[in-house]
C-alpha cells in the first residue's frame, strides 16, 4: 500500500512541516542553551534576553516543533494506510503557510517585544504566560483554525479511502488532541481554576492523547520498517489504547495534589498514577516482540538478513521504547506519589523527568518518523547508517540522559536541603540553590545540553545528505 | 505534620534516597520480569529462564512493598500500589495470550 513520493502531494507537504519541525528543534537547543548557561552565569544576556524569555521559548518551541512533526508524520502516513491522496490537499498547504507565519510572528514578539501591559492587551498580542501553551490569543485562534482544518483532512481522508486501523485511532486521537486545545484558551483571574484547565491541554496531550499517538505511529513503523503483520500490530495498537487512556485520563490527579483542588485528587492521582508505567512497559514489549518474531520468522526461512529496512529510523524507534520505559516510566513513577510528590513538586527533579520524558517519548519517534521520510523521498528500499546517524543518535540520546542524570542529582539536593531539612521556606530553597550539589549538577547538565546540541548539528547534516549516500539499497 | 489523610507521618530525611531508589527498581525490576517473558515468548531464551522472570517480579512488589512503608502512605494508596503490583504480574500473560491467538488467527 505504500504510496510514492512522487506521486503523493501529501508527502511532499510532510517534508515541509519535517522541515519546520527540525528548525524549531534547533531554536528549542539553542534557548535551551541560553537558559542553562543563565542558570550558572546569571547575569549572561541580562536584560537583553532575560532566563524568563529563553526559557519561554524553549519550552514553547518544543510543543510546537513536535507538533509540526506530528502534522507531518500524519500527512507522511495517511496515503500508505489510505491508498489514496489526502483529501483537501490544497487546504492543508494553506494551512501549513497559514501556521508558519502565526509561529514566526509569535516568536519575533517573545524575542523583541517580550513583556507588555498587564492588561488584556498582552493576553491578545504578546503572550498568555501559560508554560508551554504561551501564545498569544490571536494565535490560538489561529492555531484552533489550522488545528481544524487538519483534522477534517484526515476525517476526510480516512472516511473516503481506506479506514485501516491506524487511522481509527488517529482520528480520535486527533479529534481529542485538537479540542484539548481549547481548554487552554480562557483566561481567569483564579489562578487554581486557570491551572485546572491549563492542565487538561498539558497533561491529556502529553500522557494521553499524545502518547496514543506515539502507539499509532510506532504501528504504522513497525508494519513499514520490519514488516511486521498489521493484524497483529493494531490489535496491540487498541490494547495500548485502552491501557493509556485507562491509566493516563485519570492519572492527571497527580497534577492536582497541590494546586487547590479537592483532596480526592490525591487518591485518584494515587492509584491511577501508580498504573500509568503499565502501558508504557507494554509499548517497551510490543516492539521487542514484534522485532523479535519477524527477525526468527526470516532465521526460519534460512534468511540471515536483519529484516529492518531504514536502520536510522529503526534506531531511533528504539529509542523511543526505551525512553519512553524510562523518561516517562522510571523518572515519573518515583516521583509521582502524593506522599512523596508532596516534597518533590517544582524541584530539578520535575526538570528532570520533562527533560527524559519529552525526548525520550516523543522526540525520538518523530525523528525516526524523519528519517521515513528521507527514505521515501529518495527512493531507497534498505536505507543504511551514516556515520553521521551514529553519531546523532549517540550524541544526542547521551547528551540528554547526562542532562536528565545532573538534574537528578540537582533534585535530590534540592529536595532534602529546601524540602525535607527546611520545610519549604524561603530560606531553605537559597540554601539548597547554593549547595555543591546543585552547582555542579547545573555545570553539568550546561554541558550535556552542548553535547546534545552538537549531535543535533550531526542530524540535520545526516537528514540532507544521507539520501544521496551510495551505501543504501534501491 | 502533614494531613494524616495522605499519610500517617512525615518522611524521615534518611529515608528519601531508599524511597527513590526503590521506586526507580520498580520498574527496572518490572522491566526486567516482562522482558524475559517476552524474550522467552519468542525463543530467545530457555523456558526454565522464566523462574528468574518471576523472581524479579518478586524483587518488584518487594520494592513497592519498600517504597510504600517507608513513605508511611494511607490505606487506599497500600491498596493500589497492590493493584499495581498483581497488574504488573498479569499484564505480559493477558497481553500475551490475546497476541498468540491472533498470530494464530493470522497465520494458519
Amino acid at each position: 500500500m505504500a504510496s510514492s513520493y512522487s506521486k503523493s502531494e501529501s508527502k511532499k507537504l510532510a517534508t515541509w512541516y519535517f522541515t519546520v519541525a527540525a528548525t524549531l528543534f534547533g531554536a528549542q537547543l539553542l534557548f535551551g542553551l541560553v537558559a542553562a548557561i543563565q542558570y550558572v552565569m546569571p547575569g549572561f544576556l541580562f536584560e537583553i534576553l532575560d532566563f524568563s524569555v529563553a526559557r519561554m521559548v524553549h519550552i514553547n518551541a518544543l510543543v510546537v516543533w513536535m507538533v509540526f512533526a506530528m502534522f507531518g508524520s500524519v500527512y507522511w502516513l495517511l496515503p500508505d494506510e489510505t491508498g489514496i491522496e489526502t483529501v483537501g490537499i490544497g487546504l492543508g498547504k494553506l494551512l501549513f503557510w497559514v501556521f508558519t507565519a502565526a509561529v514566526t510572528v509569535v516568536v519575533l514578539v517573545y524575542l523583541f517585544i517580550q513583556v507588555g501591559p498587564a492588561d488584556e492587551t498582552s493576553i491578545w498580542f504578546i503572550h498568555e504566560g501559560r508554560e508551554y501553551i504561551e501564545a498569544p490569543r490571536w494565535a490560538d485562534l489561529g492555531i484552533t483554525v489550522v488545528a481544524l482544518g487538519f483534522v477534517a483532512n484526515l476525517f476526510m481522508t480516512g472516511i473516503k479511502g481506506n479506514r485501516s486501523g491506524i487511522v481509527t485511532v488517529l482520528m480520535a486521537d486527533m479529534i481529542a488532541f485538537a479540542g484539548l486545545y481549547l481548554t487552554g484558551m480562557f483566561y481567569t483571574d483564579n489562578i487554581s481554576i486557570d491551572q485546572f484547565w491549563w492542565w487538561w491541554v498539558i497533561h491529556l496531550w502529553v500522557e494521553a492523547t499524545w502518547e496514543v499517538f506515539v502507539g499509532a505511529l510506532a504501528a504504522y513503523g513497525l508494519i513499514t520498517m520490519i514488516g511486521a503483520h498489521r493484524k497483529v500490530v493494531e490489535m496491540w495498537l487498541w490494547i495500548e489504547v485502552a491501557m493509556l487512556f485507562g491509566s493516563g485520563i485519570l492519572g492527571m490527579g497527580h497534577h492536582y495534589f497541590w494546586i487547590g483542588t479537592p483532596e480526592y485528587w490525591w487518591e485518584i492521582g494515587a492509584l491511577f498514577s501508580a498504573l500509568e508505567p503499565l502501558p508504557l512497559v507494554a509499548m517497551f514489549i510490543h516492539v521487542l516482540y514484534d522485532w523479535g518474531k519477524m527477525q526468527g520468522e526470516e532465521a526460519a526461512k534460512g534468511q540471515d538478513l536483519s529484516v529492518i529496512t531504514n536502520k536510522p529510523a529503526f534506531t531511533w524507534f528504539i529509542m523511543n521504547a526505551l525512553g519512553n520505559f524510562l523518561g516517562a516510566g522510571v523518572w515519573g513513577f518515583f516521583h509521582t506519589m502524593p506522599q512523596v510528590n508532596l516534597y518533590t513538586h517544582g524541584t530539578q527533579f520535575t526538570s528532570a523527568h520533562g527533560h527524559l520524558a519529552f525526548f525520550g517519548a516523543y522526540a525520538t519517534i518523530l525523528i525516526g518518523m524523519m528519517y521515513l521520510a528521507v527514505q521515501g523521498k529518495n527512493n531507497i528500499k534498505i536505507l543504511n547508517n551514516t556515520k553521521s546517524s551514529i553519531w546523532a543518535v549517540s550524541m544526542i540520546v547521551g547528551g540528554v540522559v547526562g542532562m536528565t542524570v545532573a538534574l537528578t542529582l540537582a533534585g535530590y539536593s534540592d529536595v532534602i536541603i529546601s524540602r525535607a531539612q527546611m520545610g519549604a521556606t524561603w530560606a531553605g530553597y537559597f540554601d539548597a540553590q547554593a549547595t555543591t550539589w546543585l552547582v555542579q549538577g547545573l555545570v553539568w547538565r550546561l554541558l550535556m545540553g552542548v553535547v546534545t546540541f552538537v549531535g543535533f548539528l550531526f542530524l540535520v547534516k545526516d537528514l540532507l545528505s544521507i539520501g544521496k549516500a551510495t551505501h543504501h539499497v534501491r | 505534620m502533614v494531613d494524616e489523610a495522605l499519610m500517617s507521618r512525615d518522611i524521615l530525611v534518611d529515608d528519601f534516597l531508599t524511597i527513590f531508589i526503590s521506586s526507580t527498581l520498580v520498574l527496572i525490576f518490572g522491566g526486567f520480569y516482562v522482558g524475559i517473558y517476552t524474550a522467552i515468548k519468542v525463543k530467545l531464551l530457555k523456558n526454565w529462564m522464566m523462574y528468574i522472570g518471576y523472581f524479579f517480579w518478586i524483587l518488584t512488589a518487594y520494592c513497592l512493598y519498600l517504597m510504600g512503608s517507608l513513605m508511611h502512605v494511607n490505606d487506599f494508596t497500600a491498596k493500589a500500589l497492590v493493584v499495581a503490583a498483581i497488574g504488573l504480574l498479569l499484564l505480559p500473560h493477558a497481553v500475551y495470550y490475546m497476541q498468540d491467538h491472533v498470530h494464530q488467527e493470522n497465520e494458519h
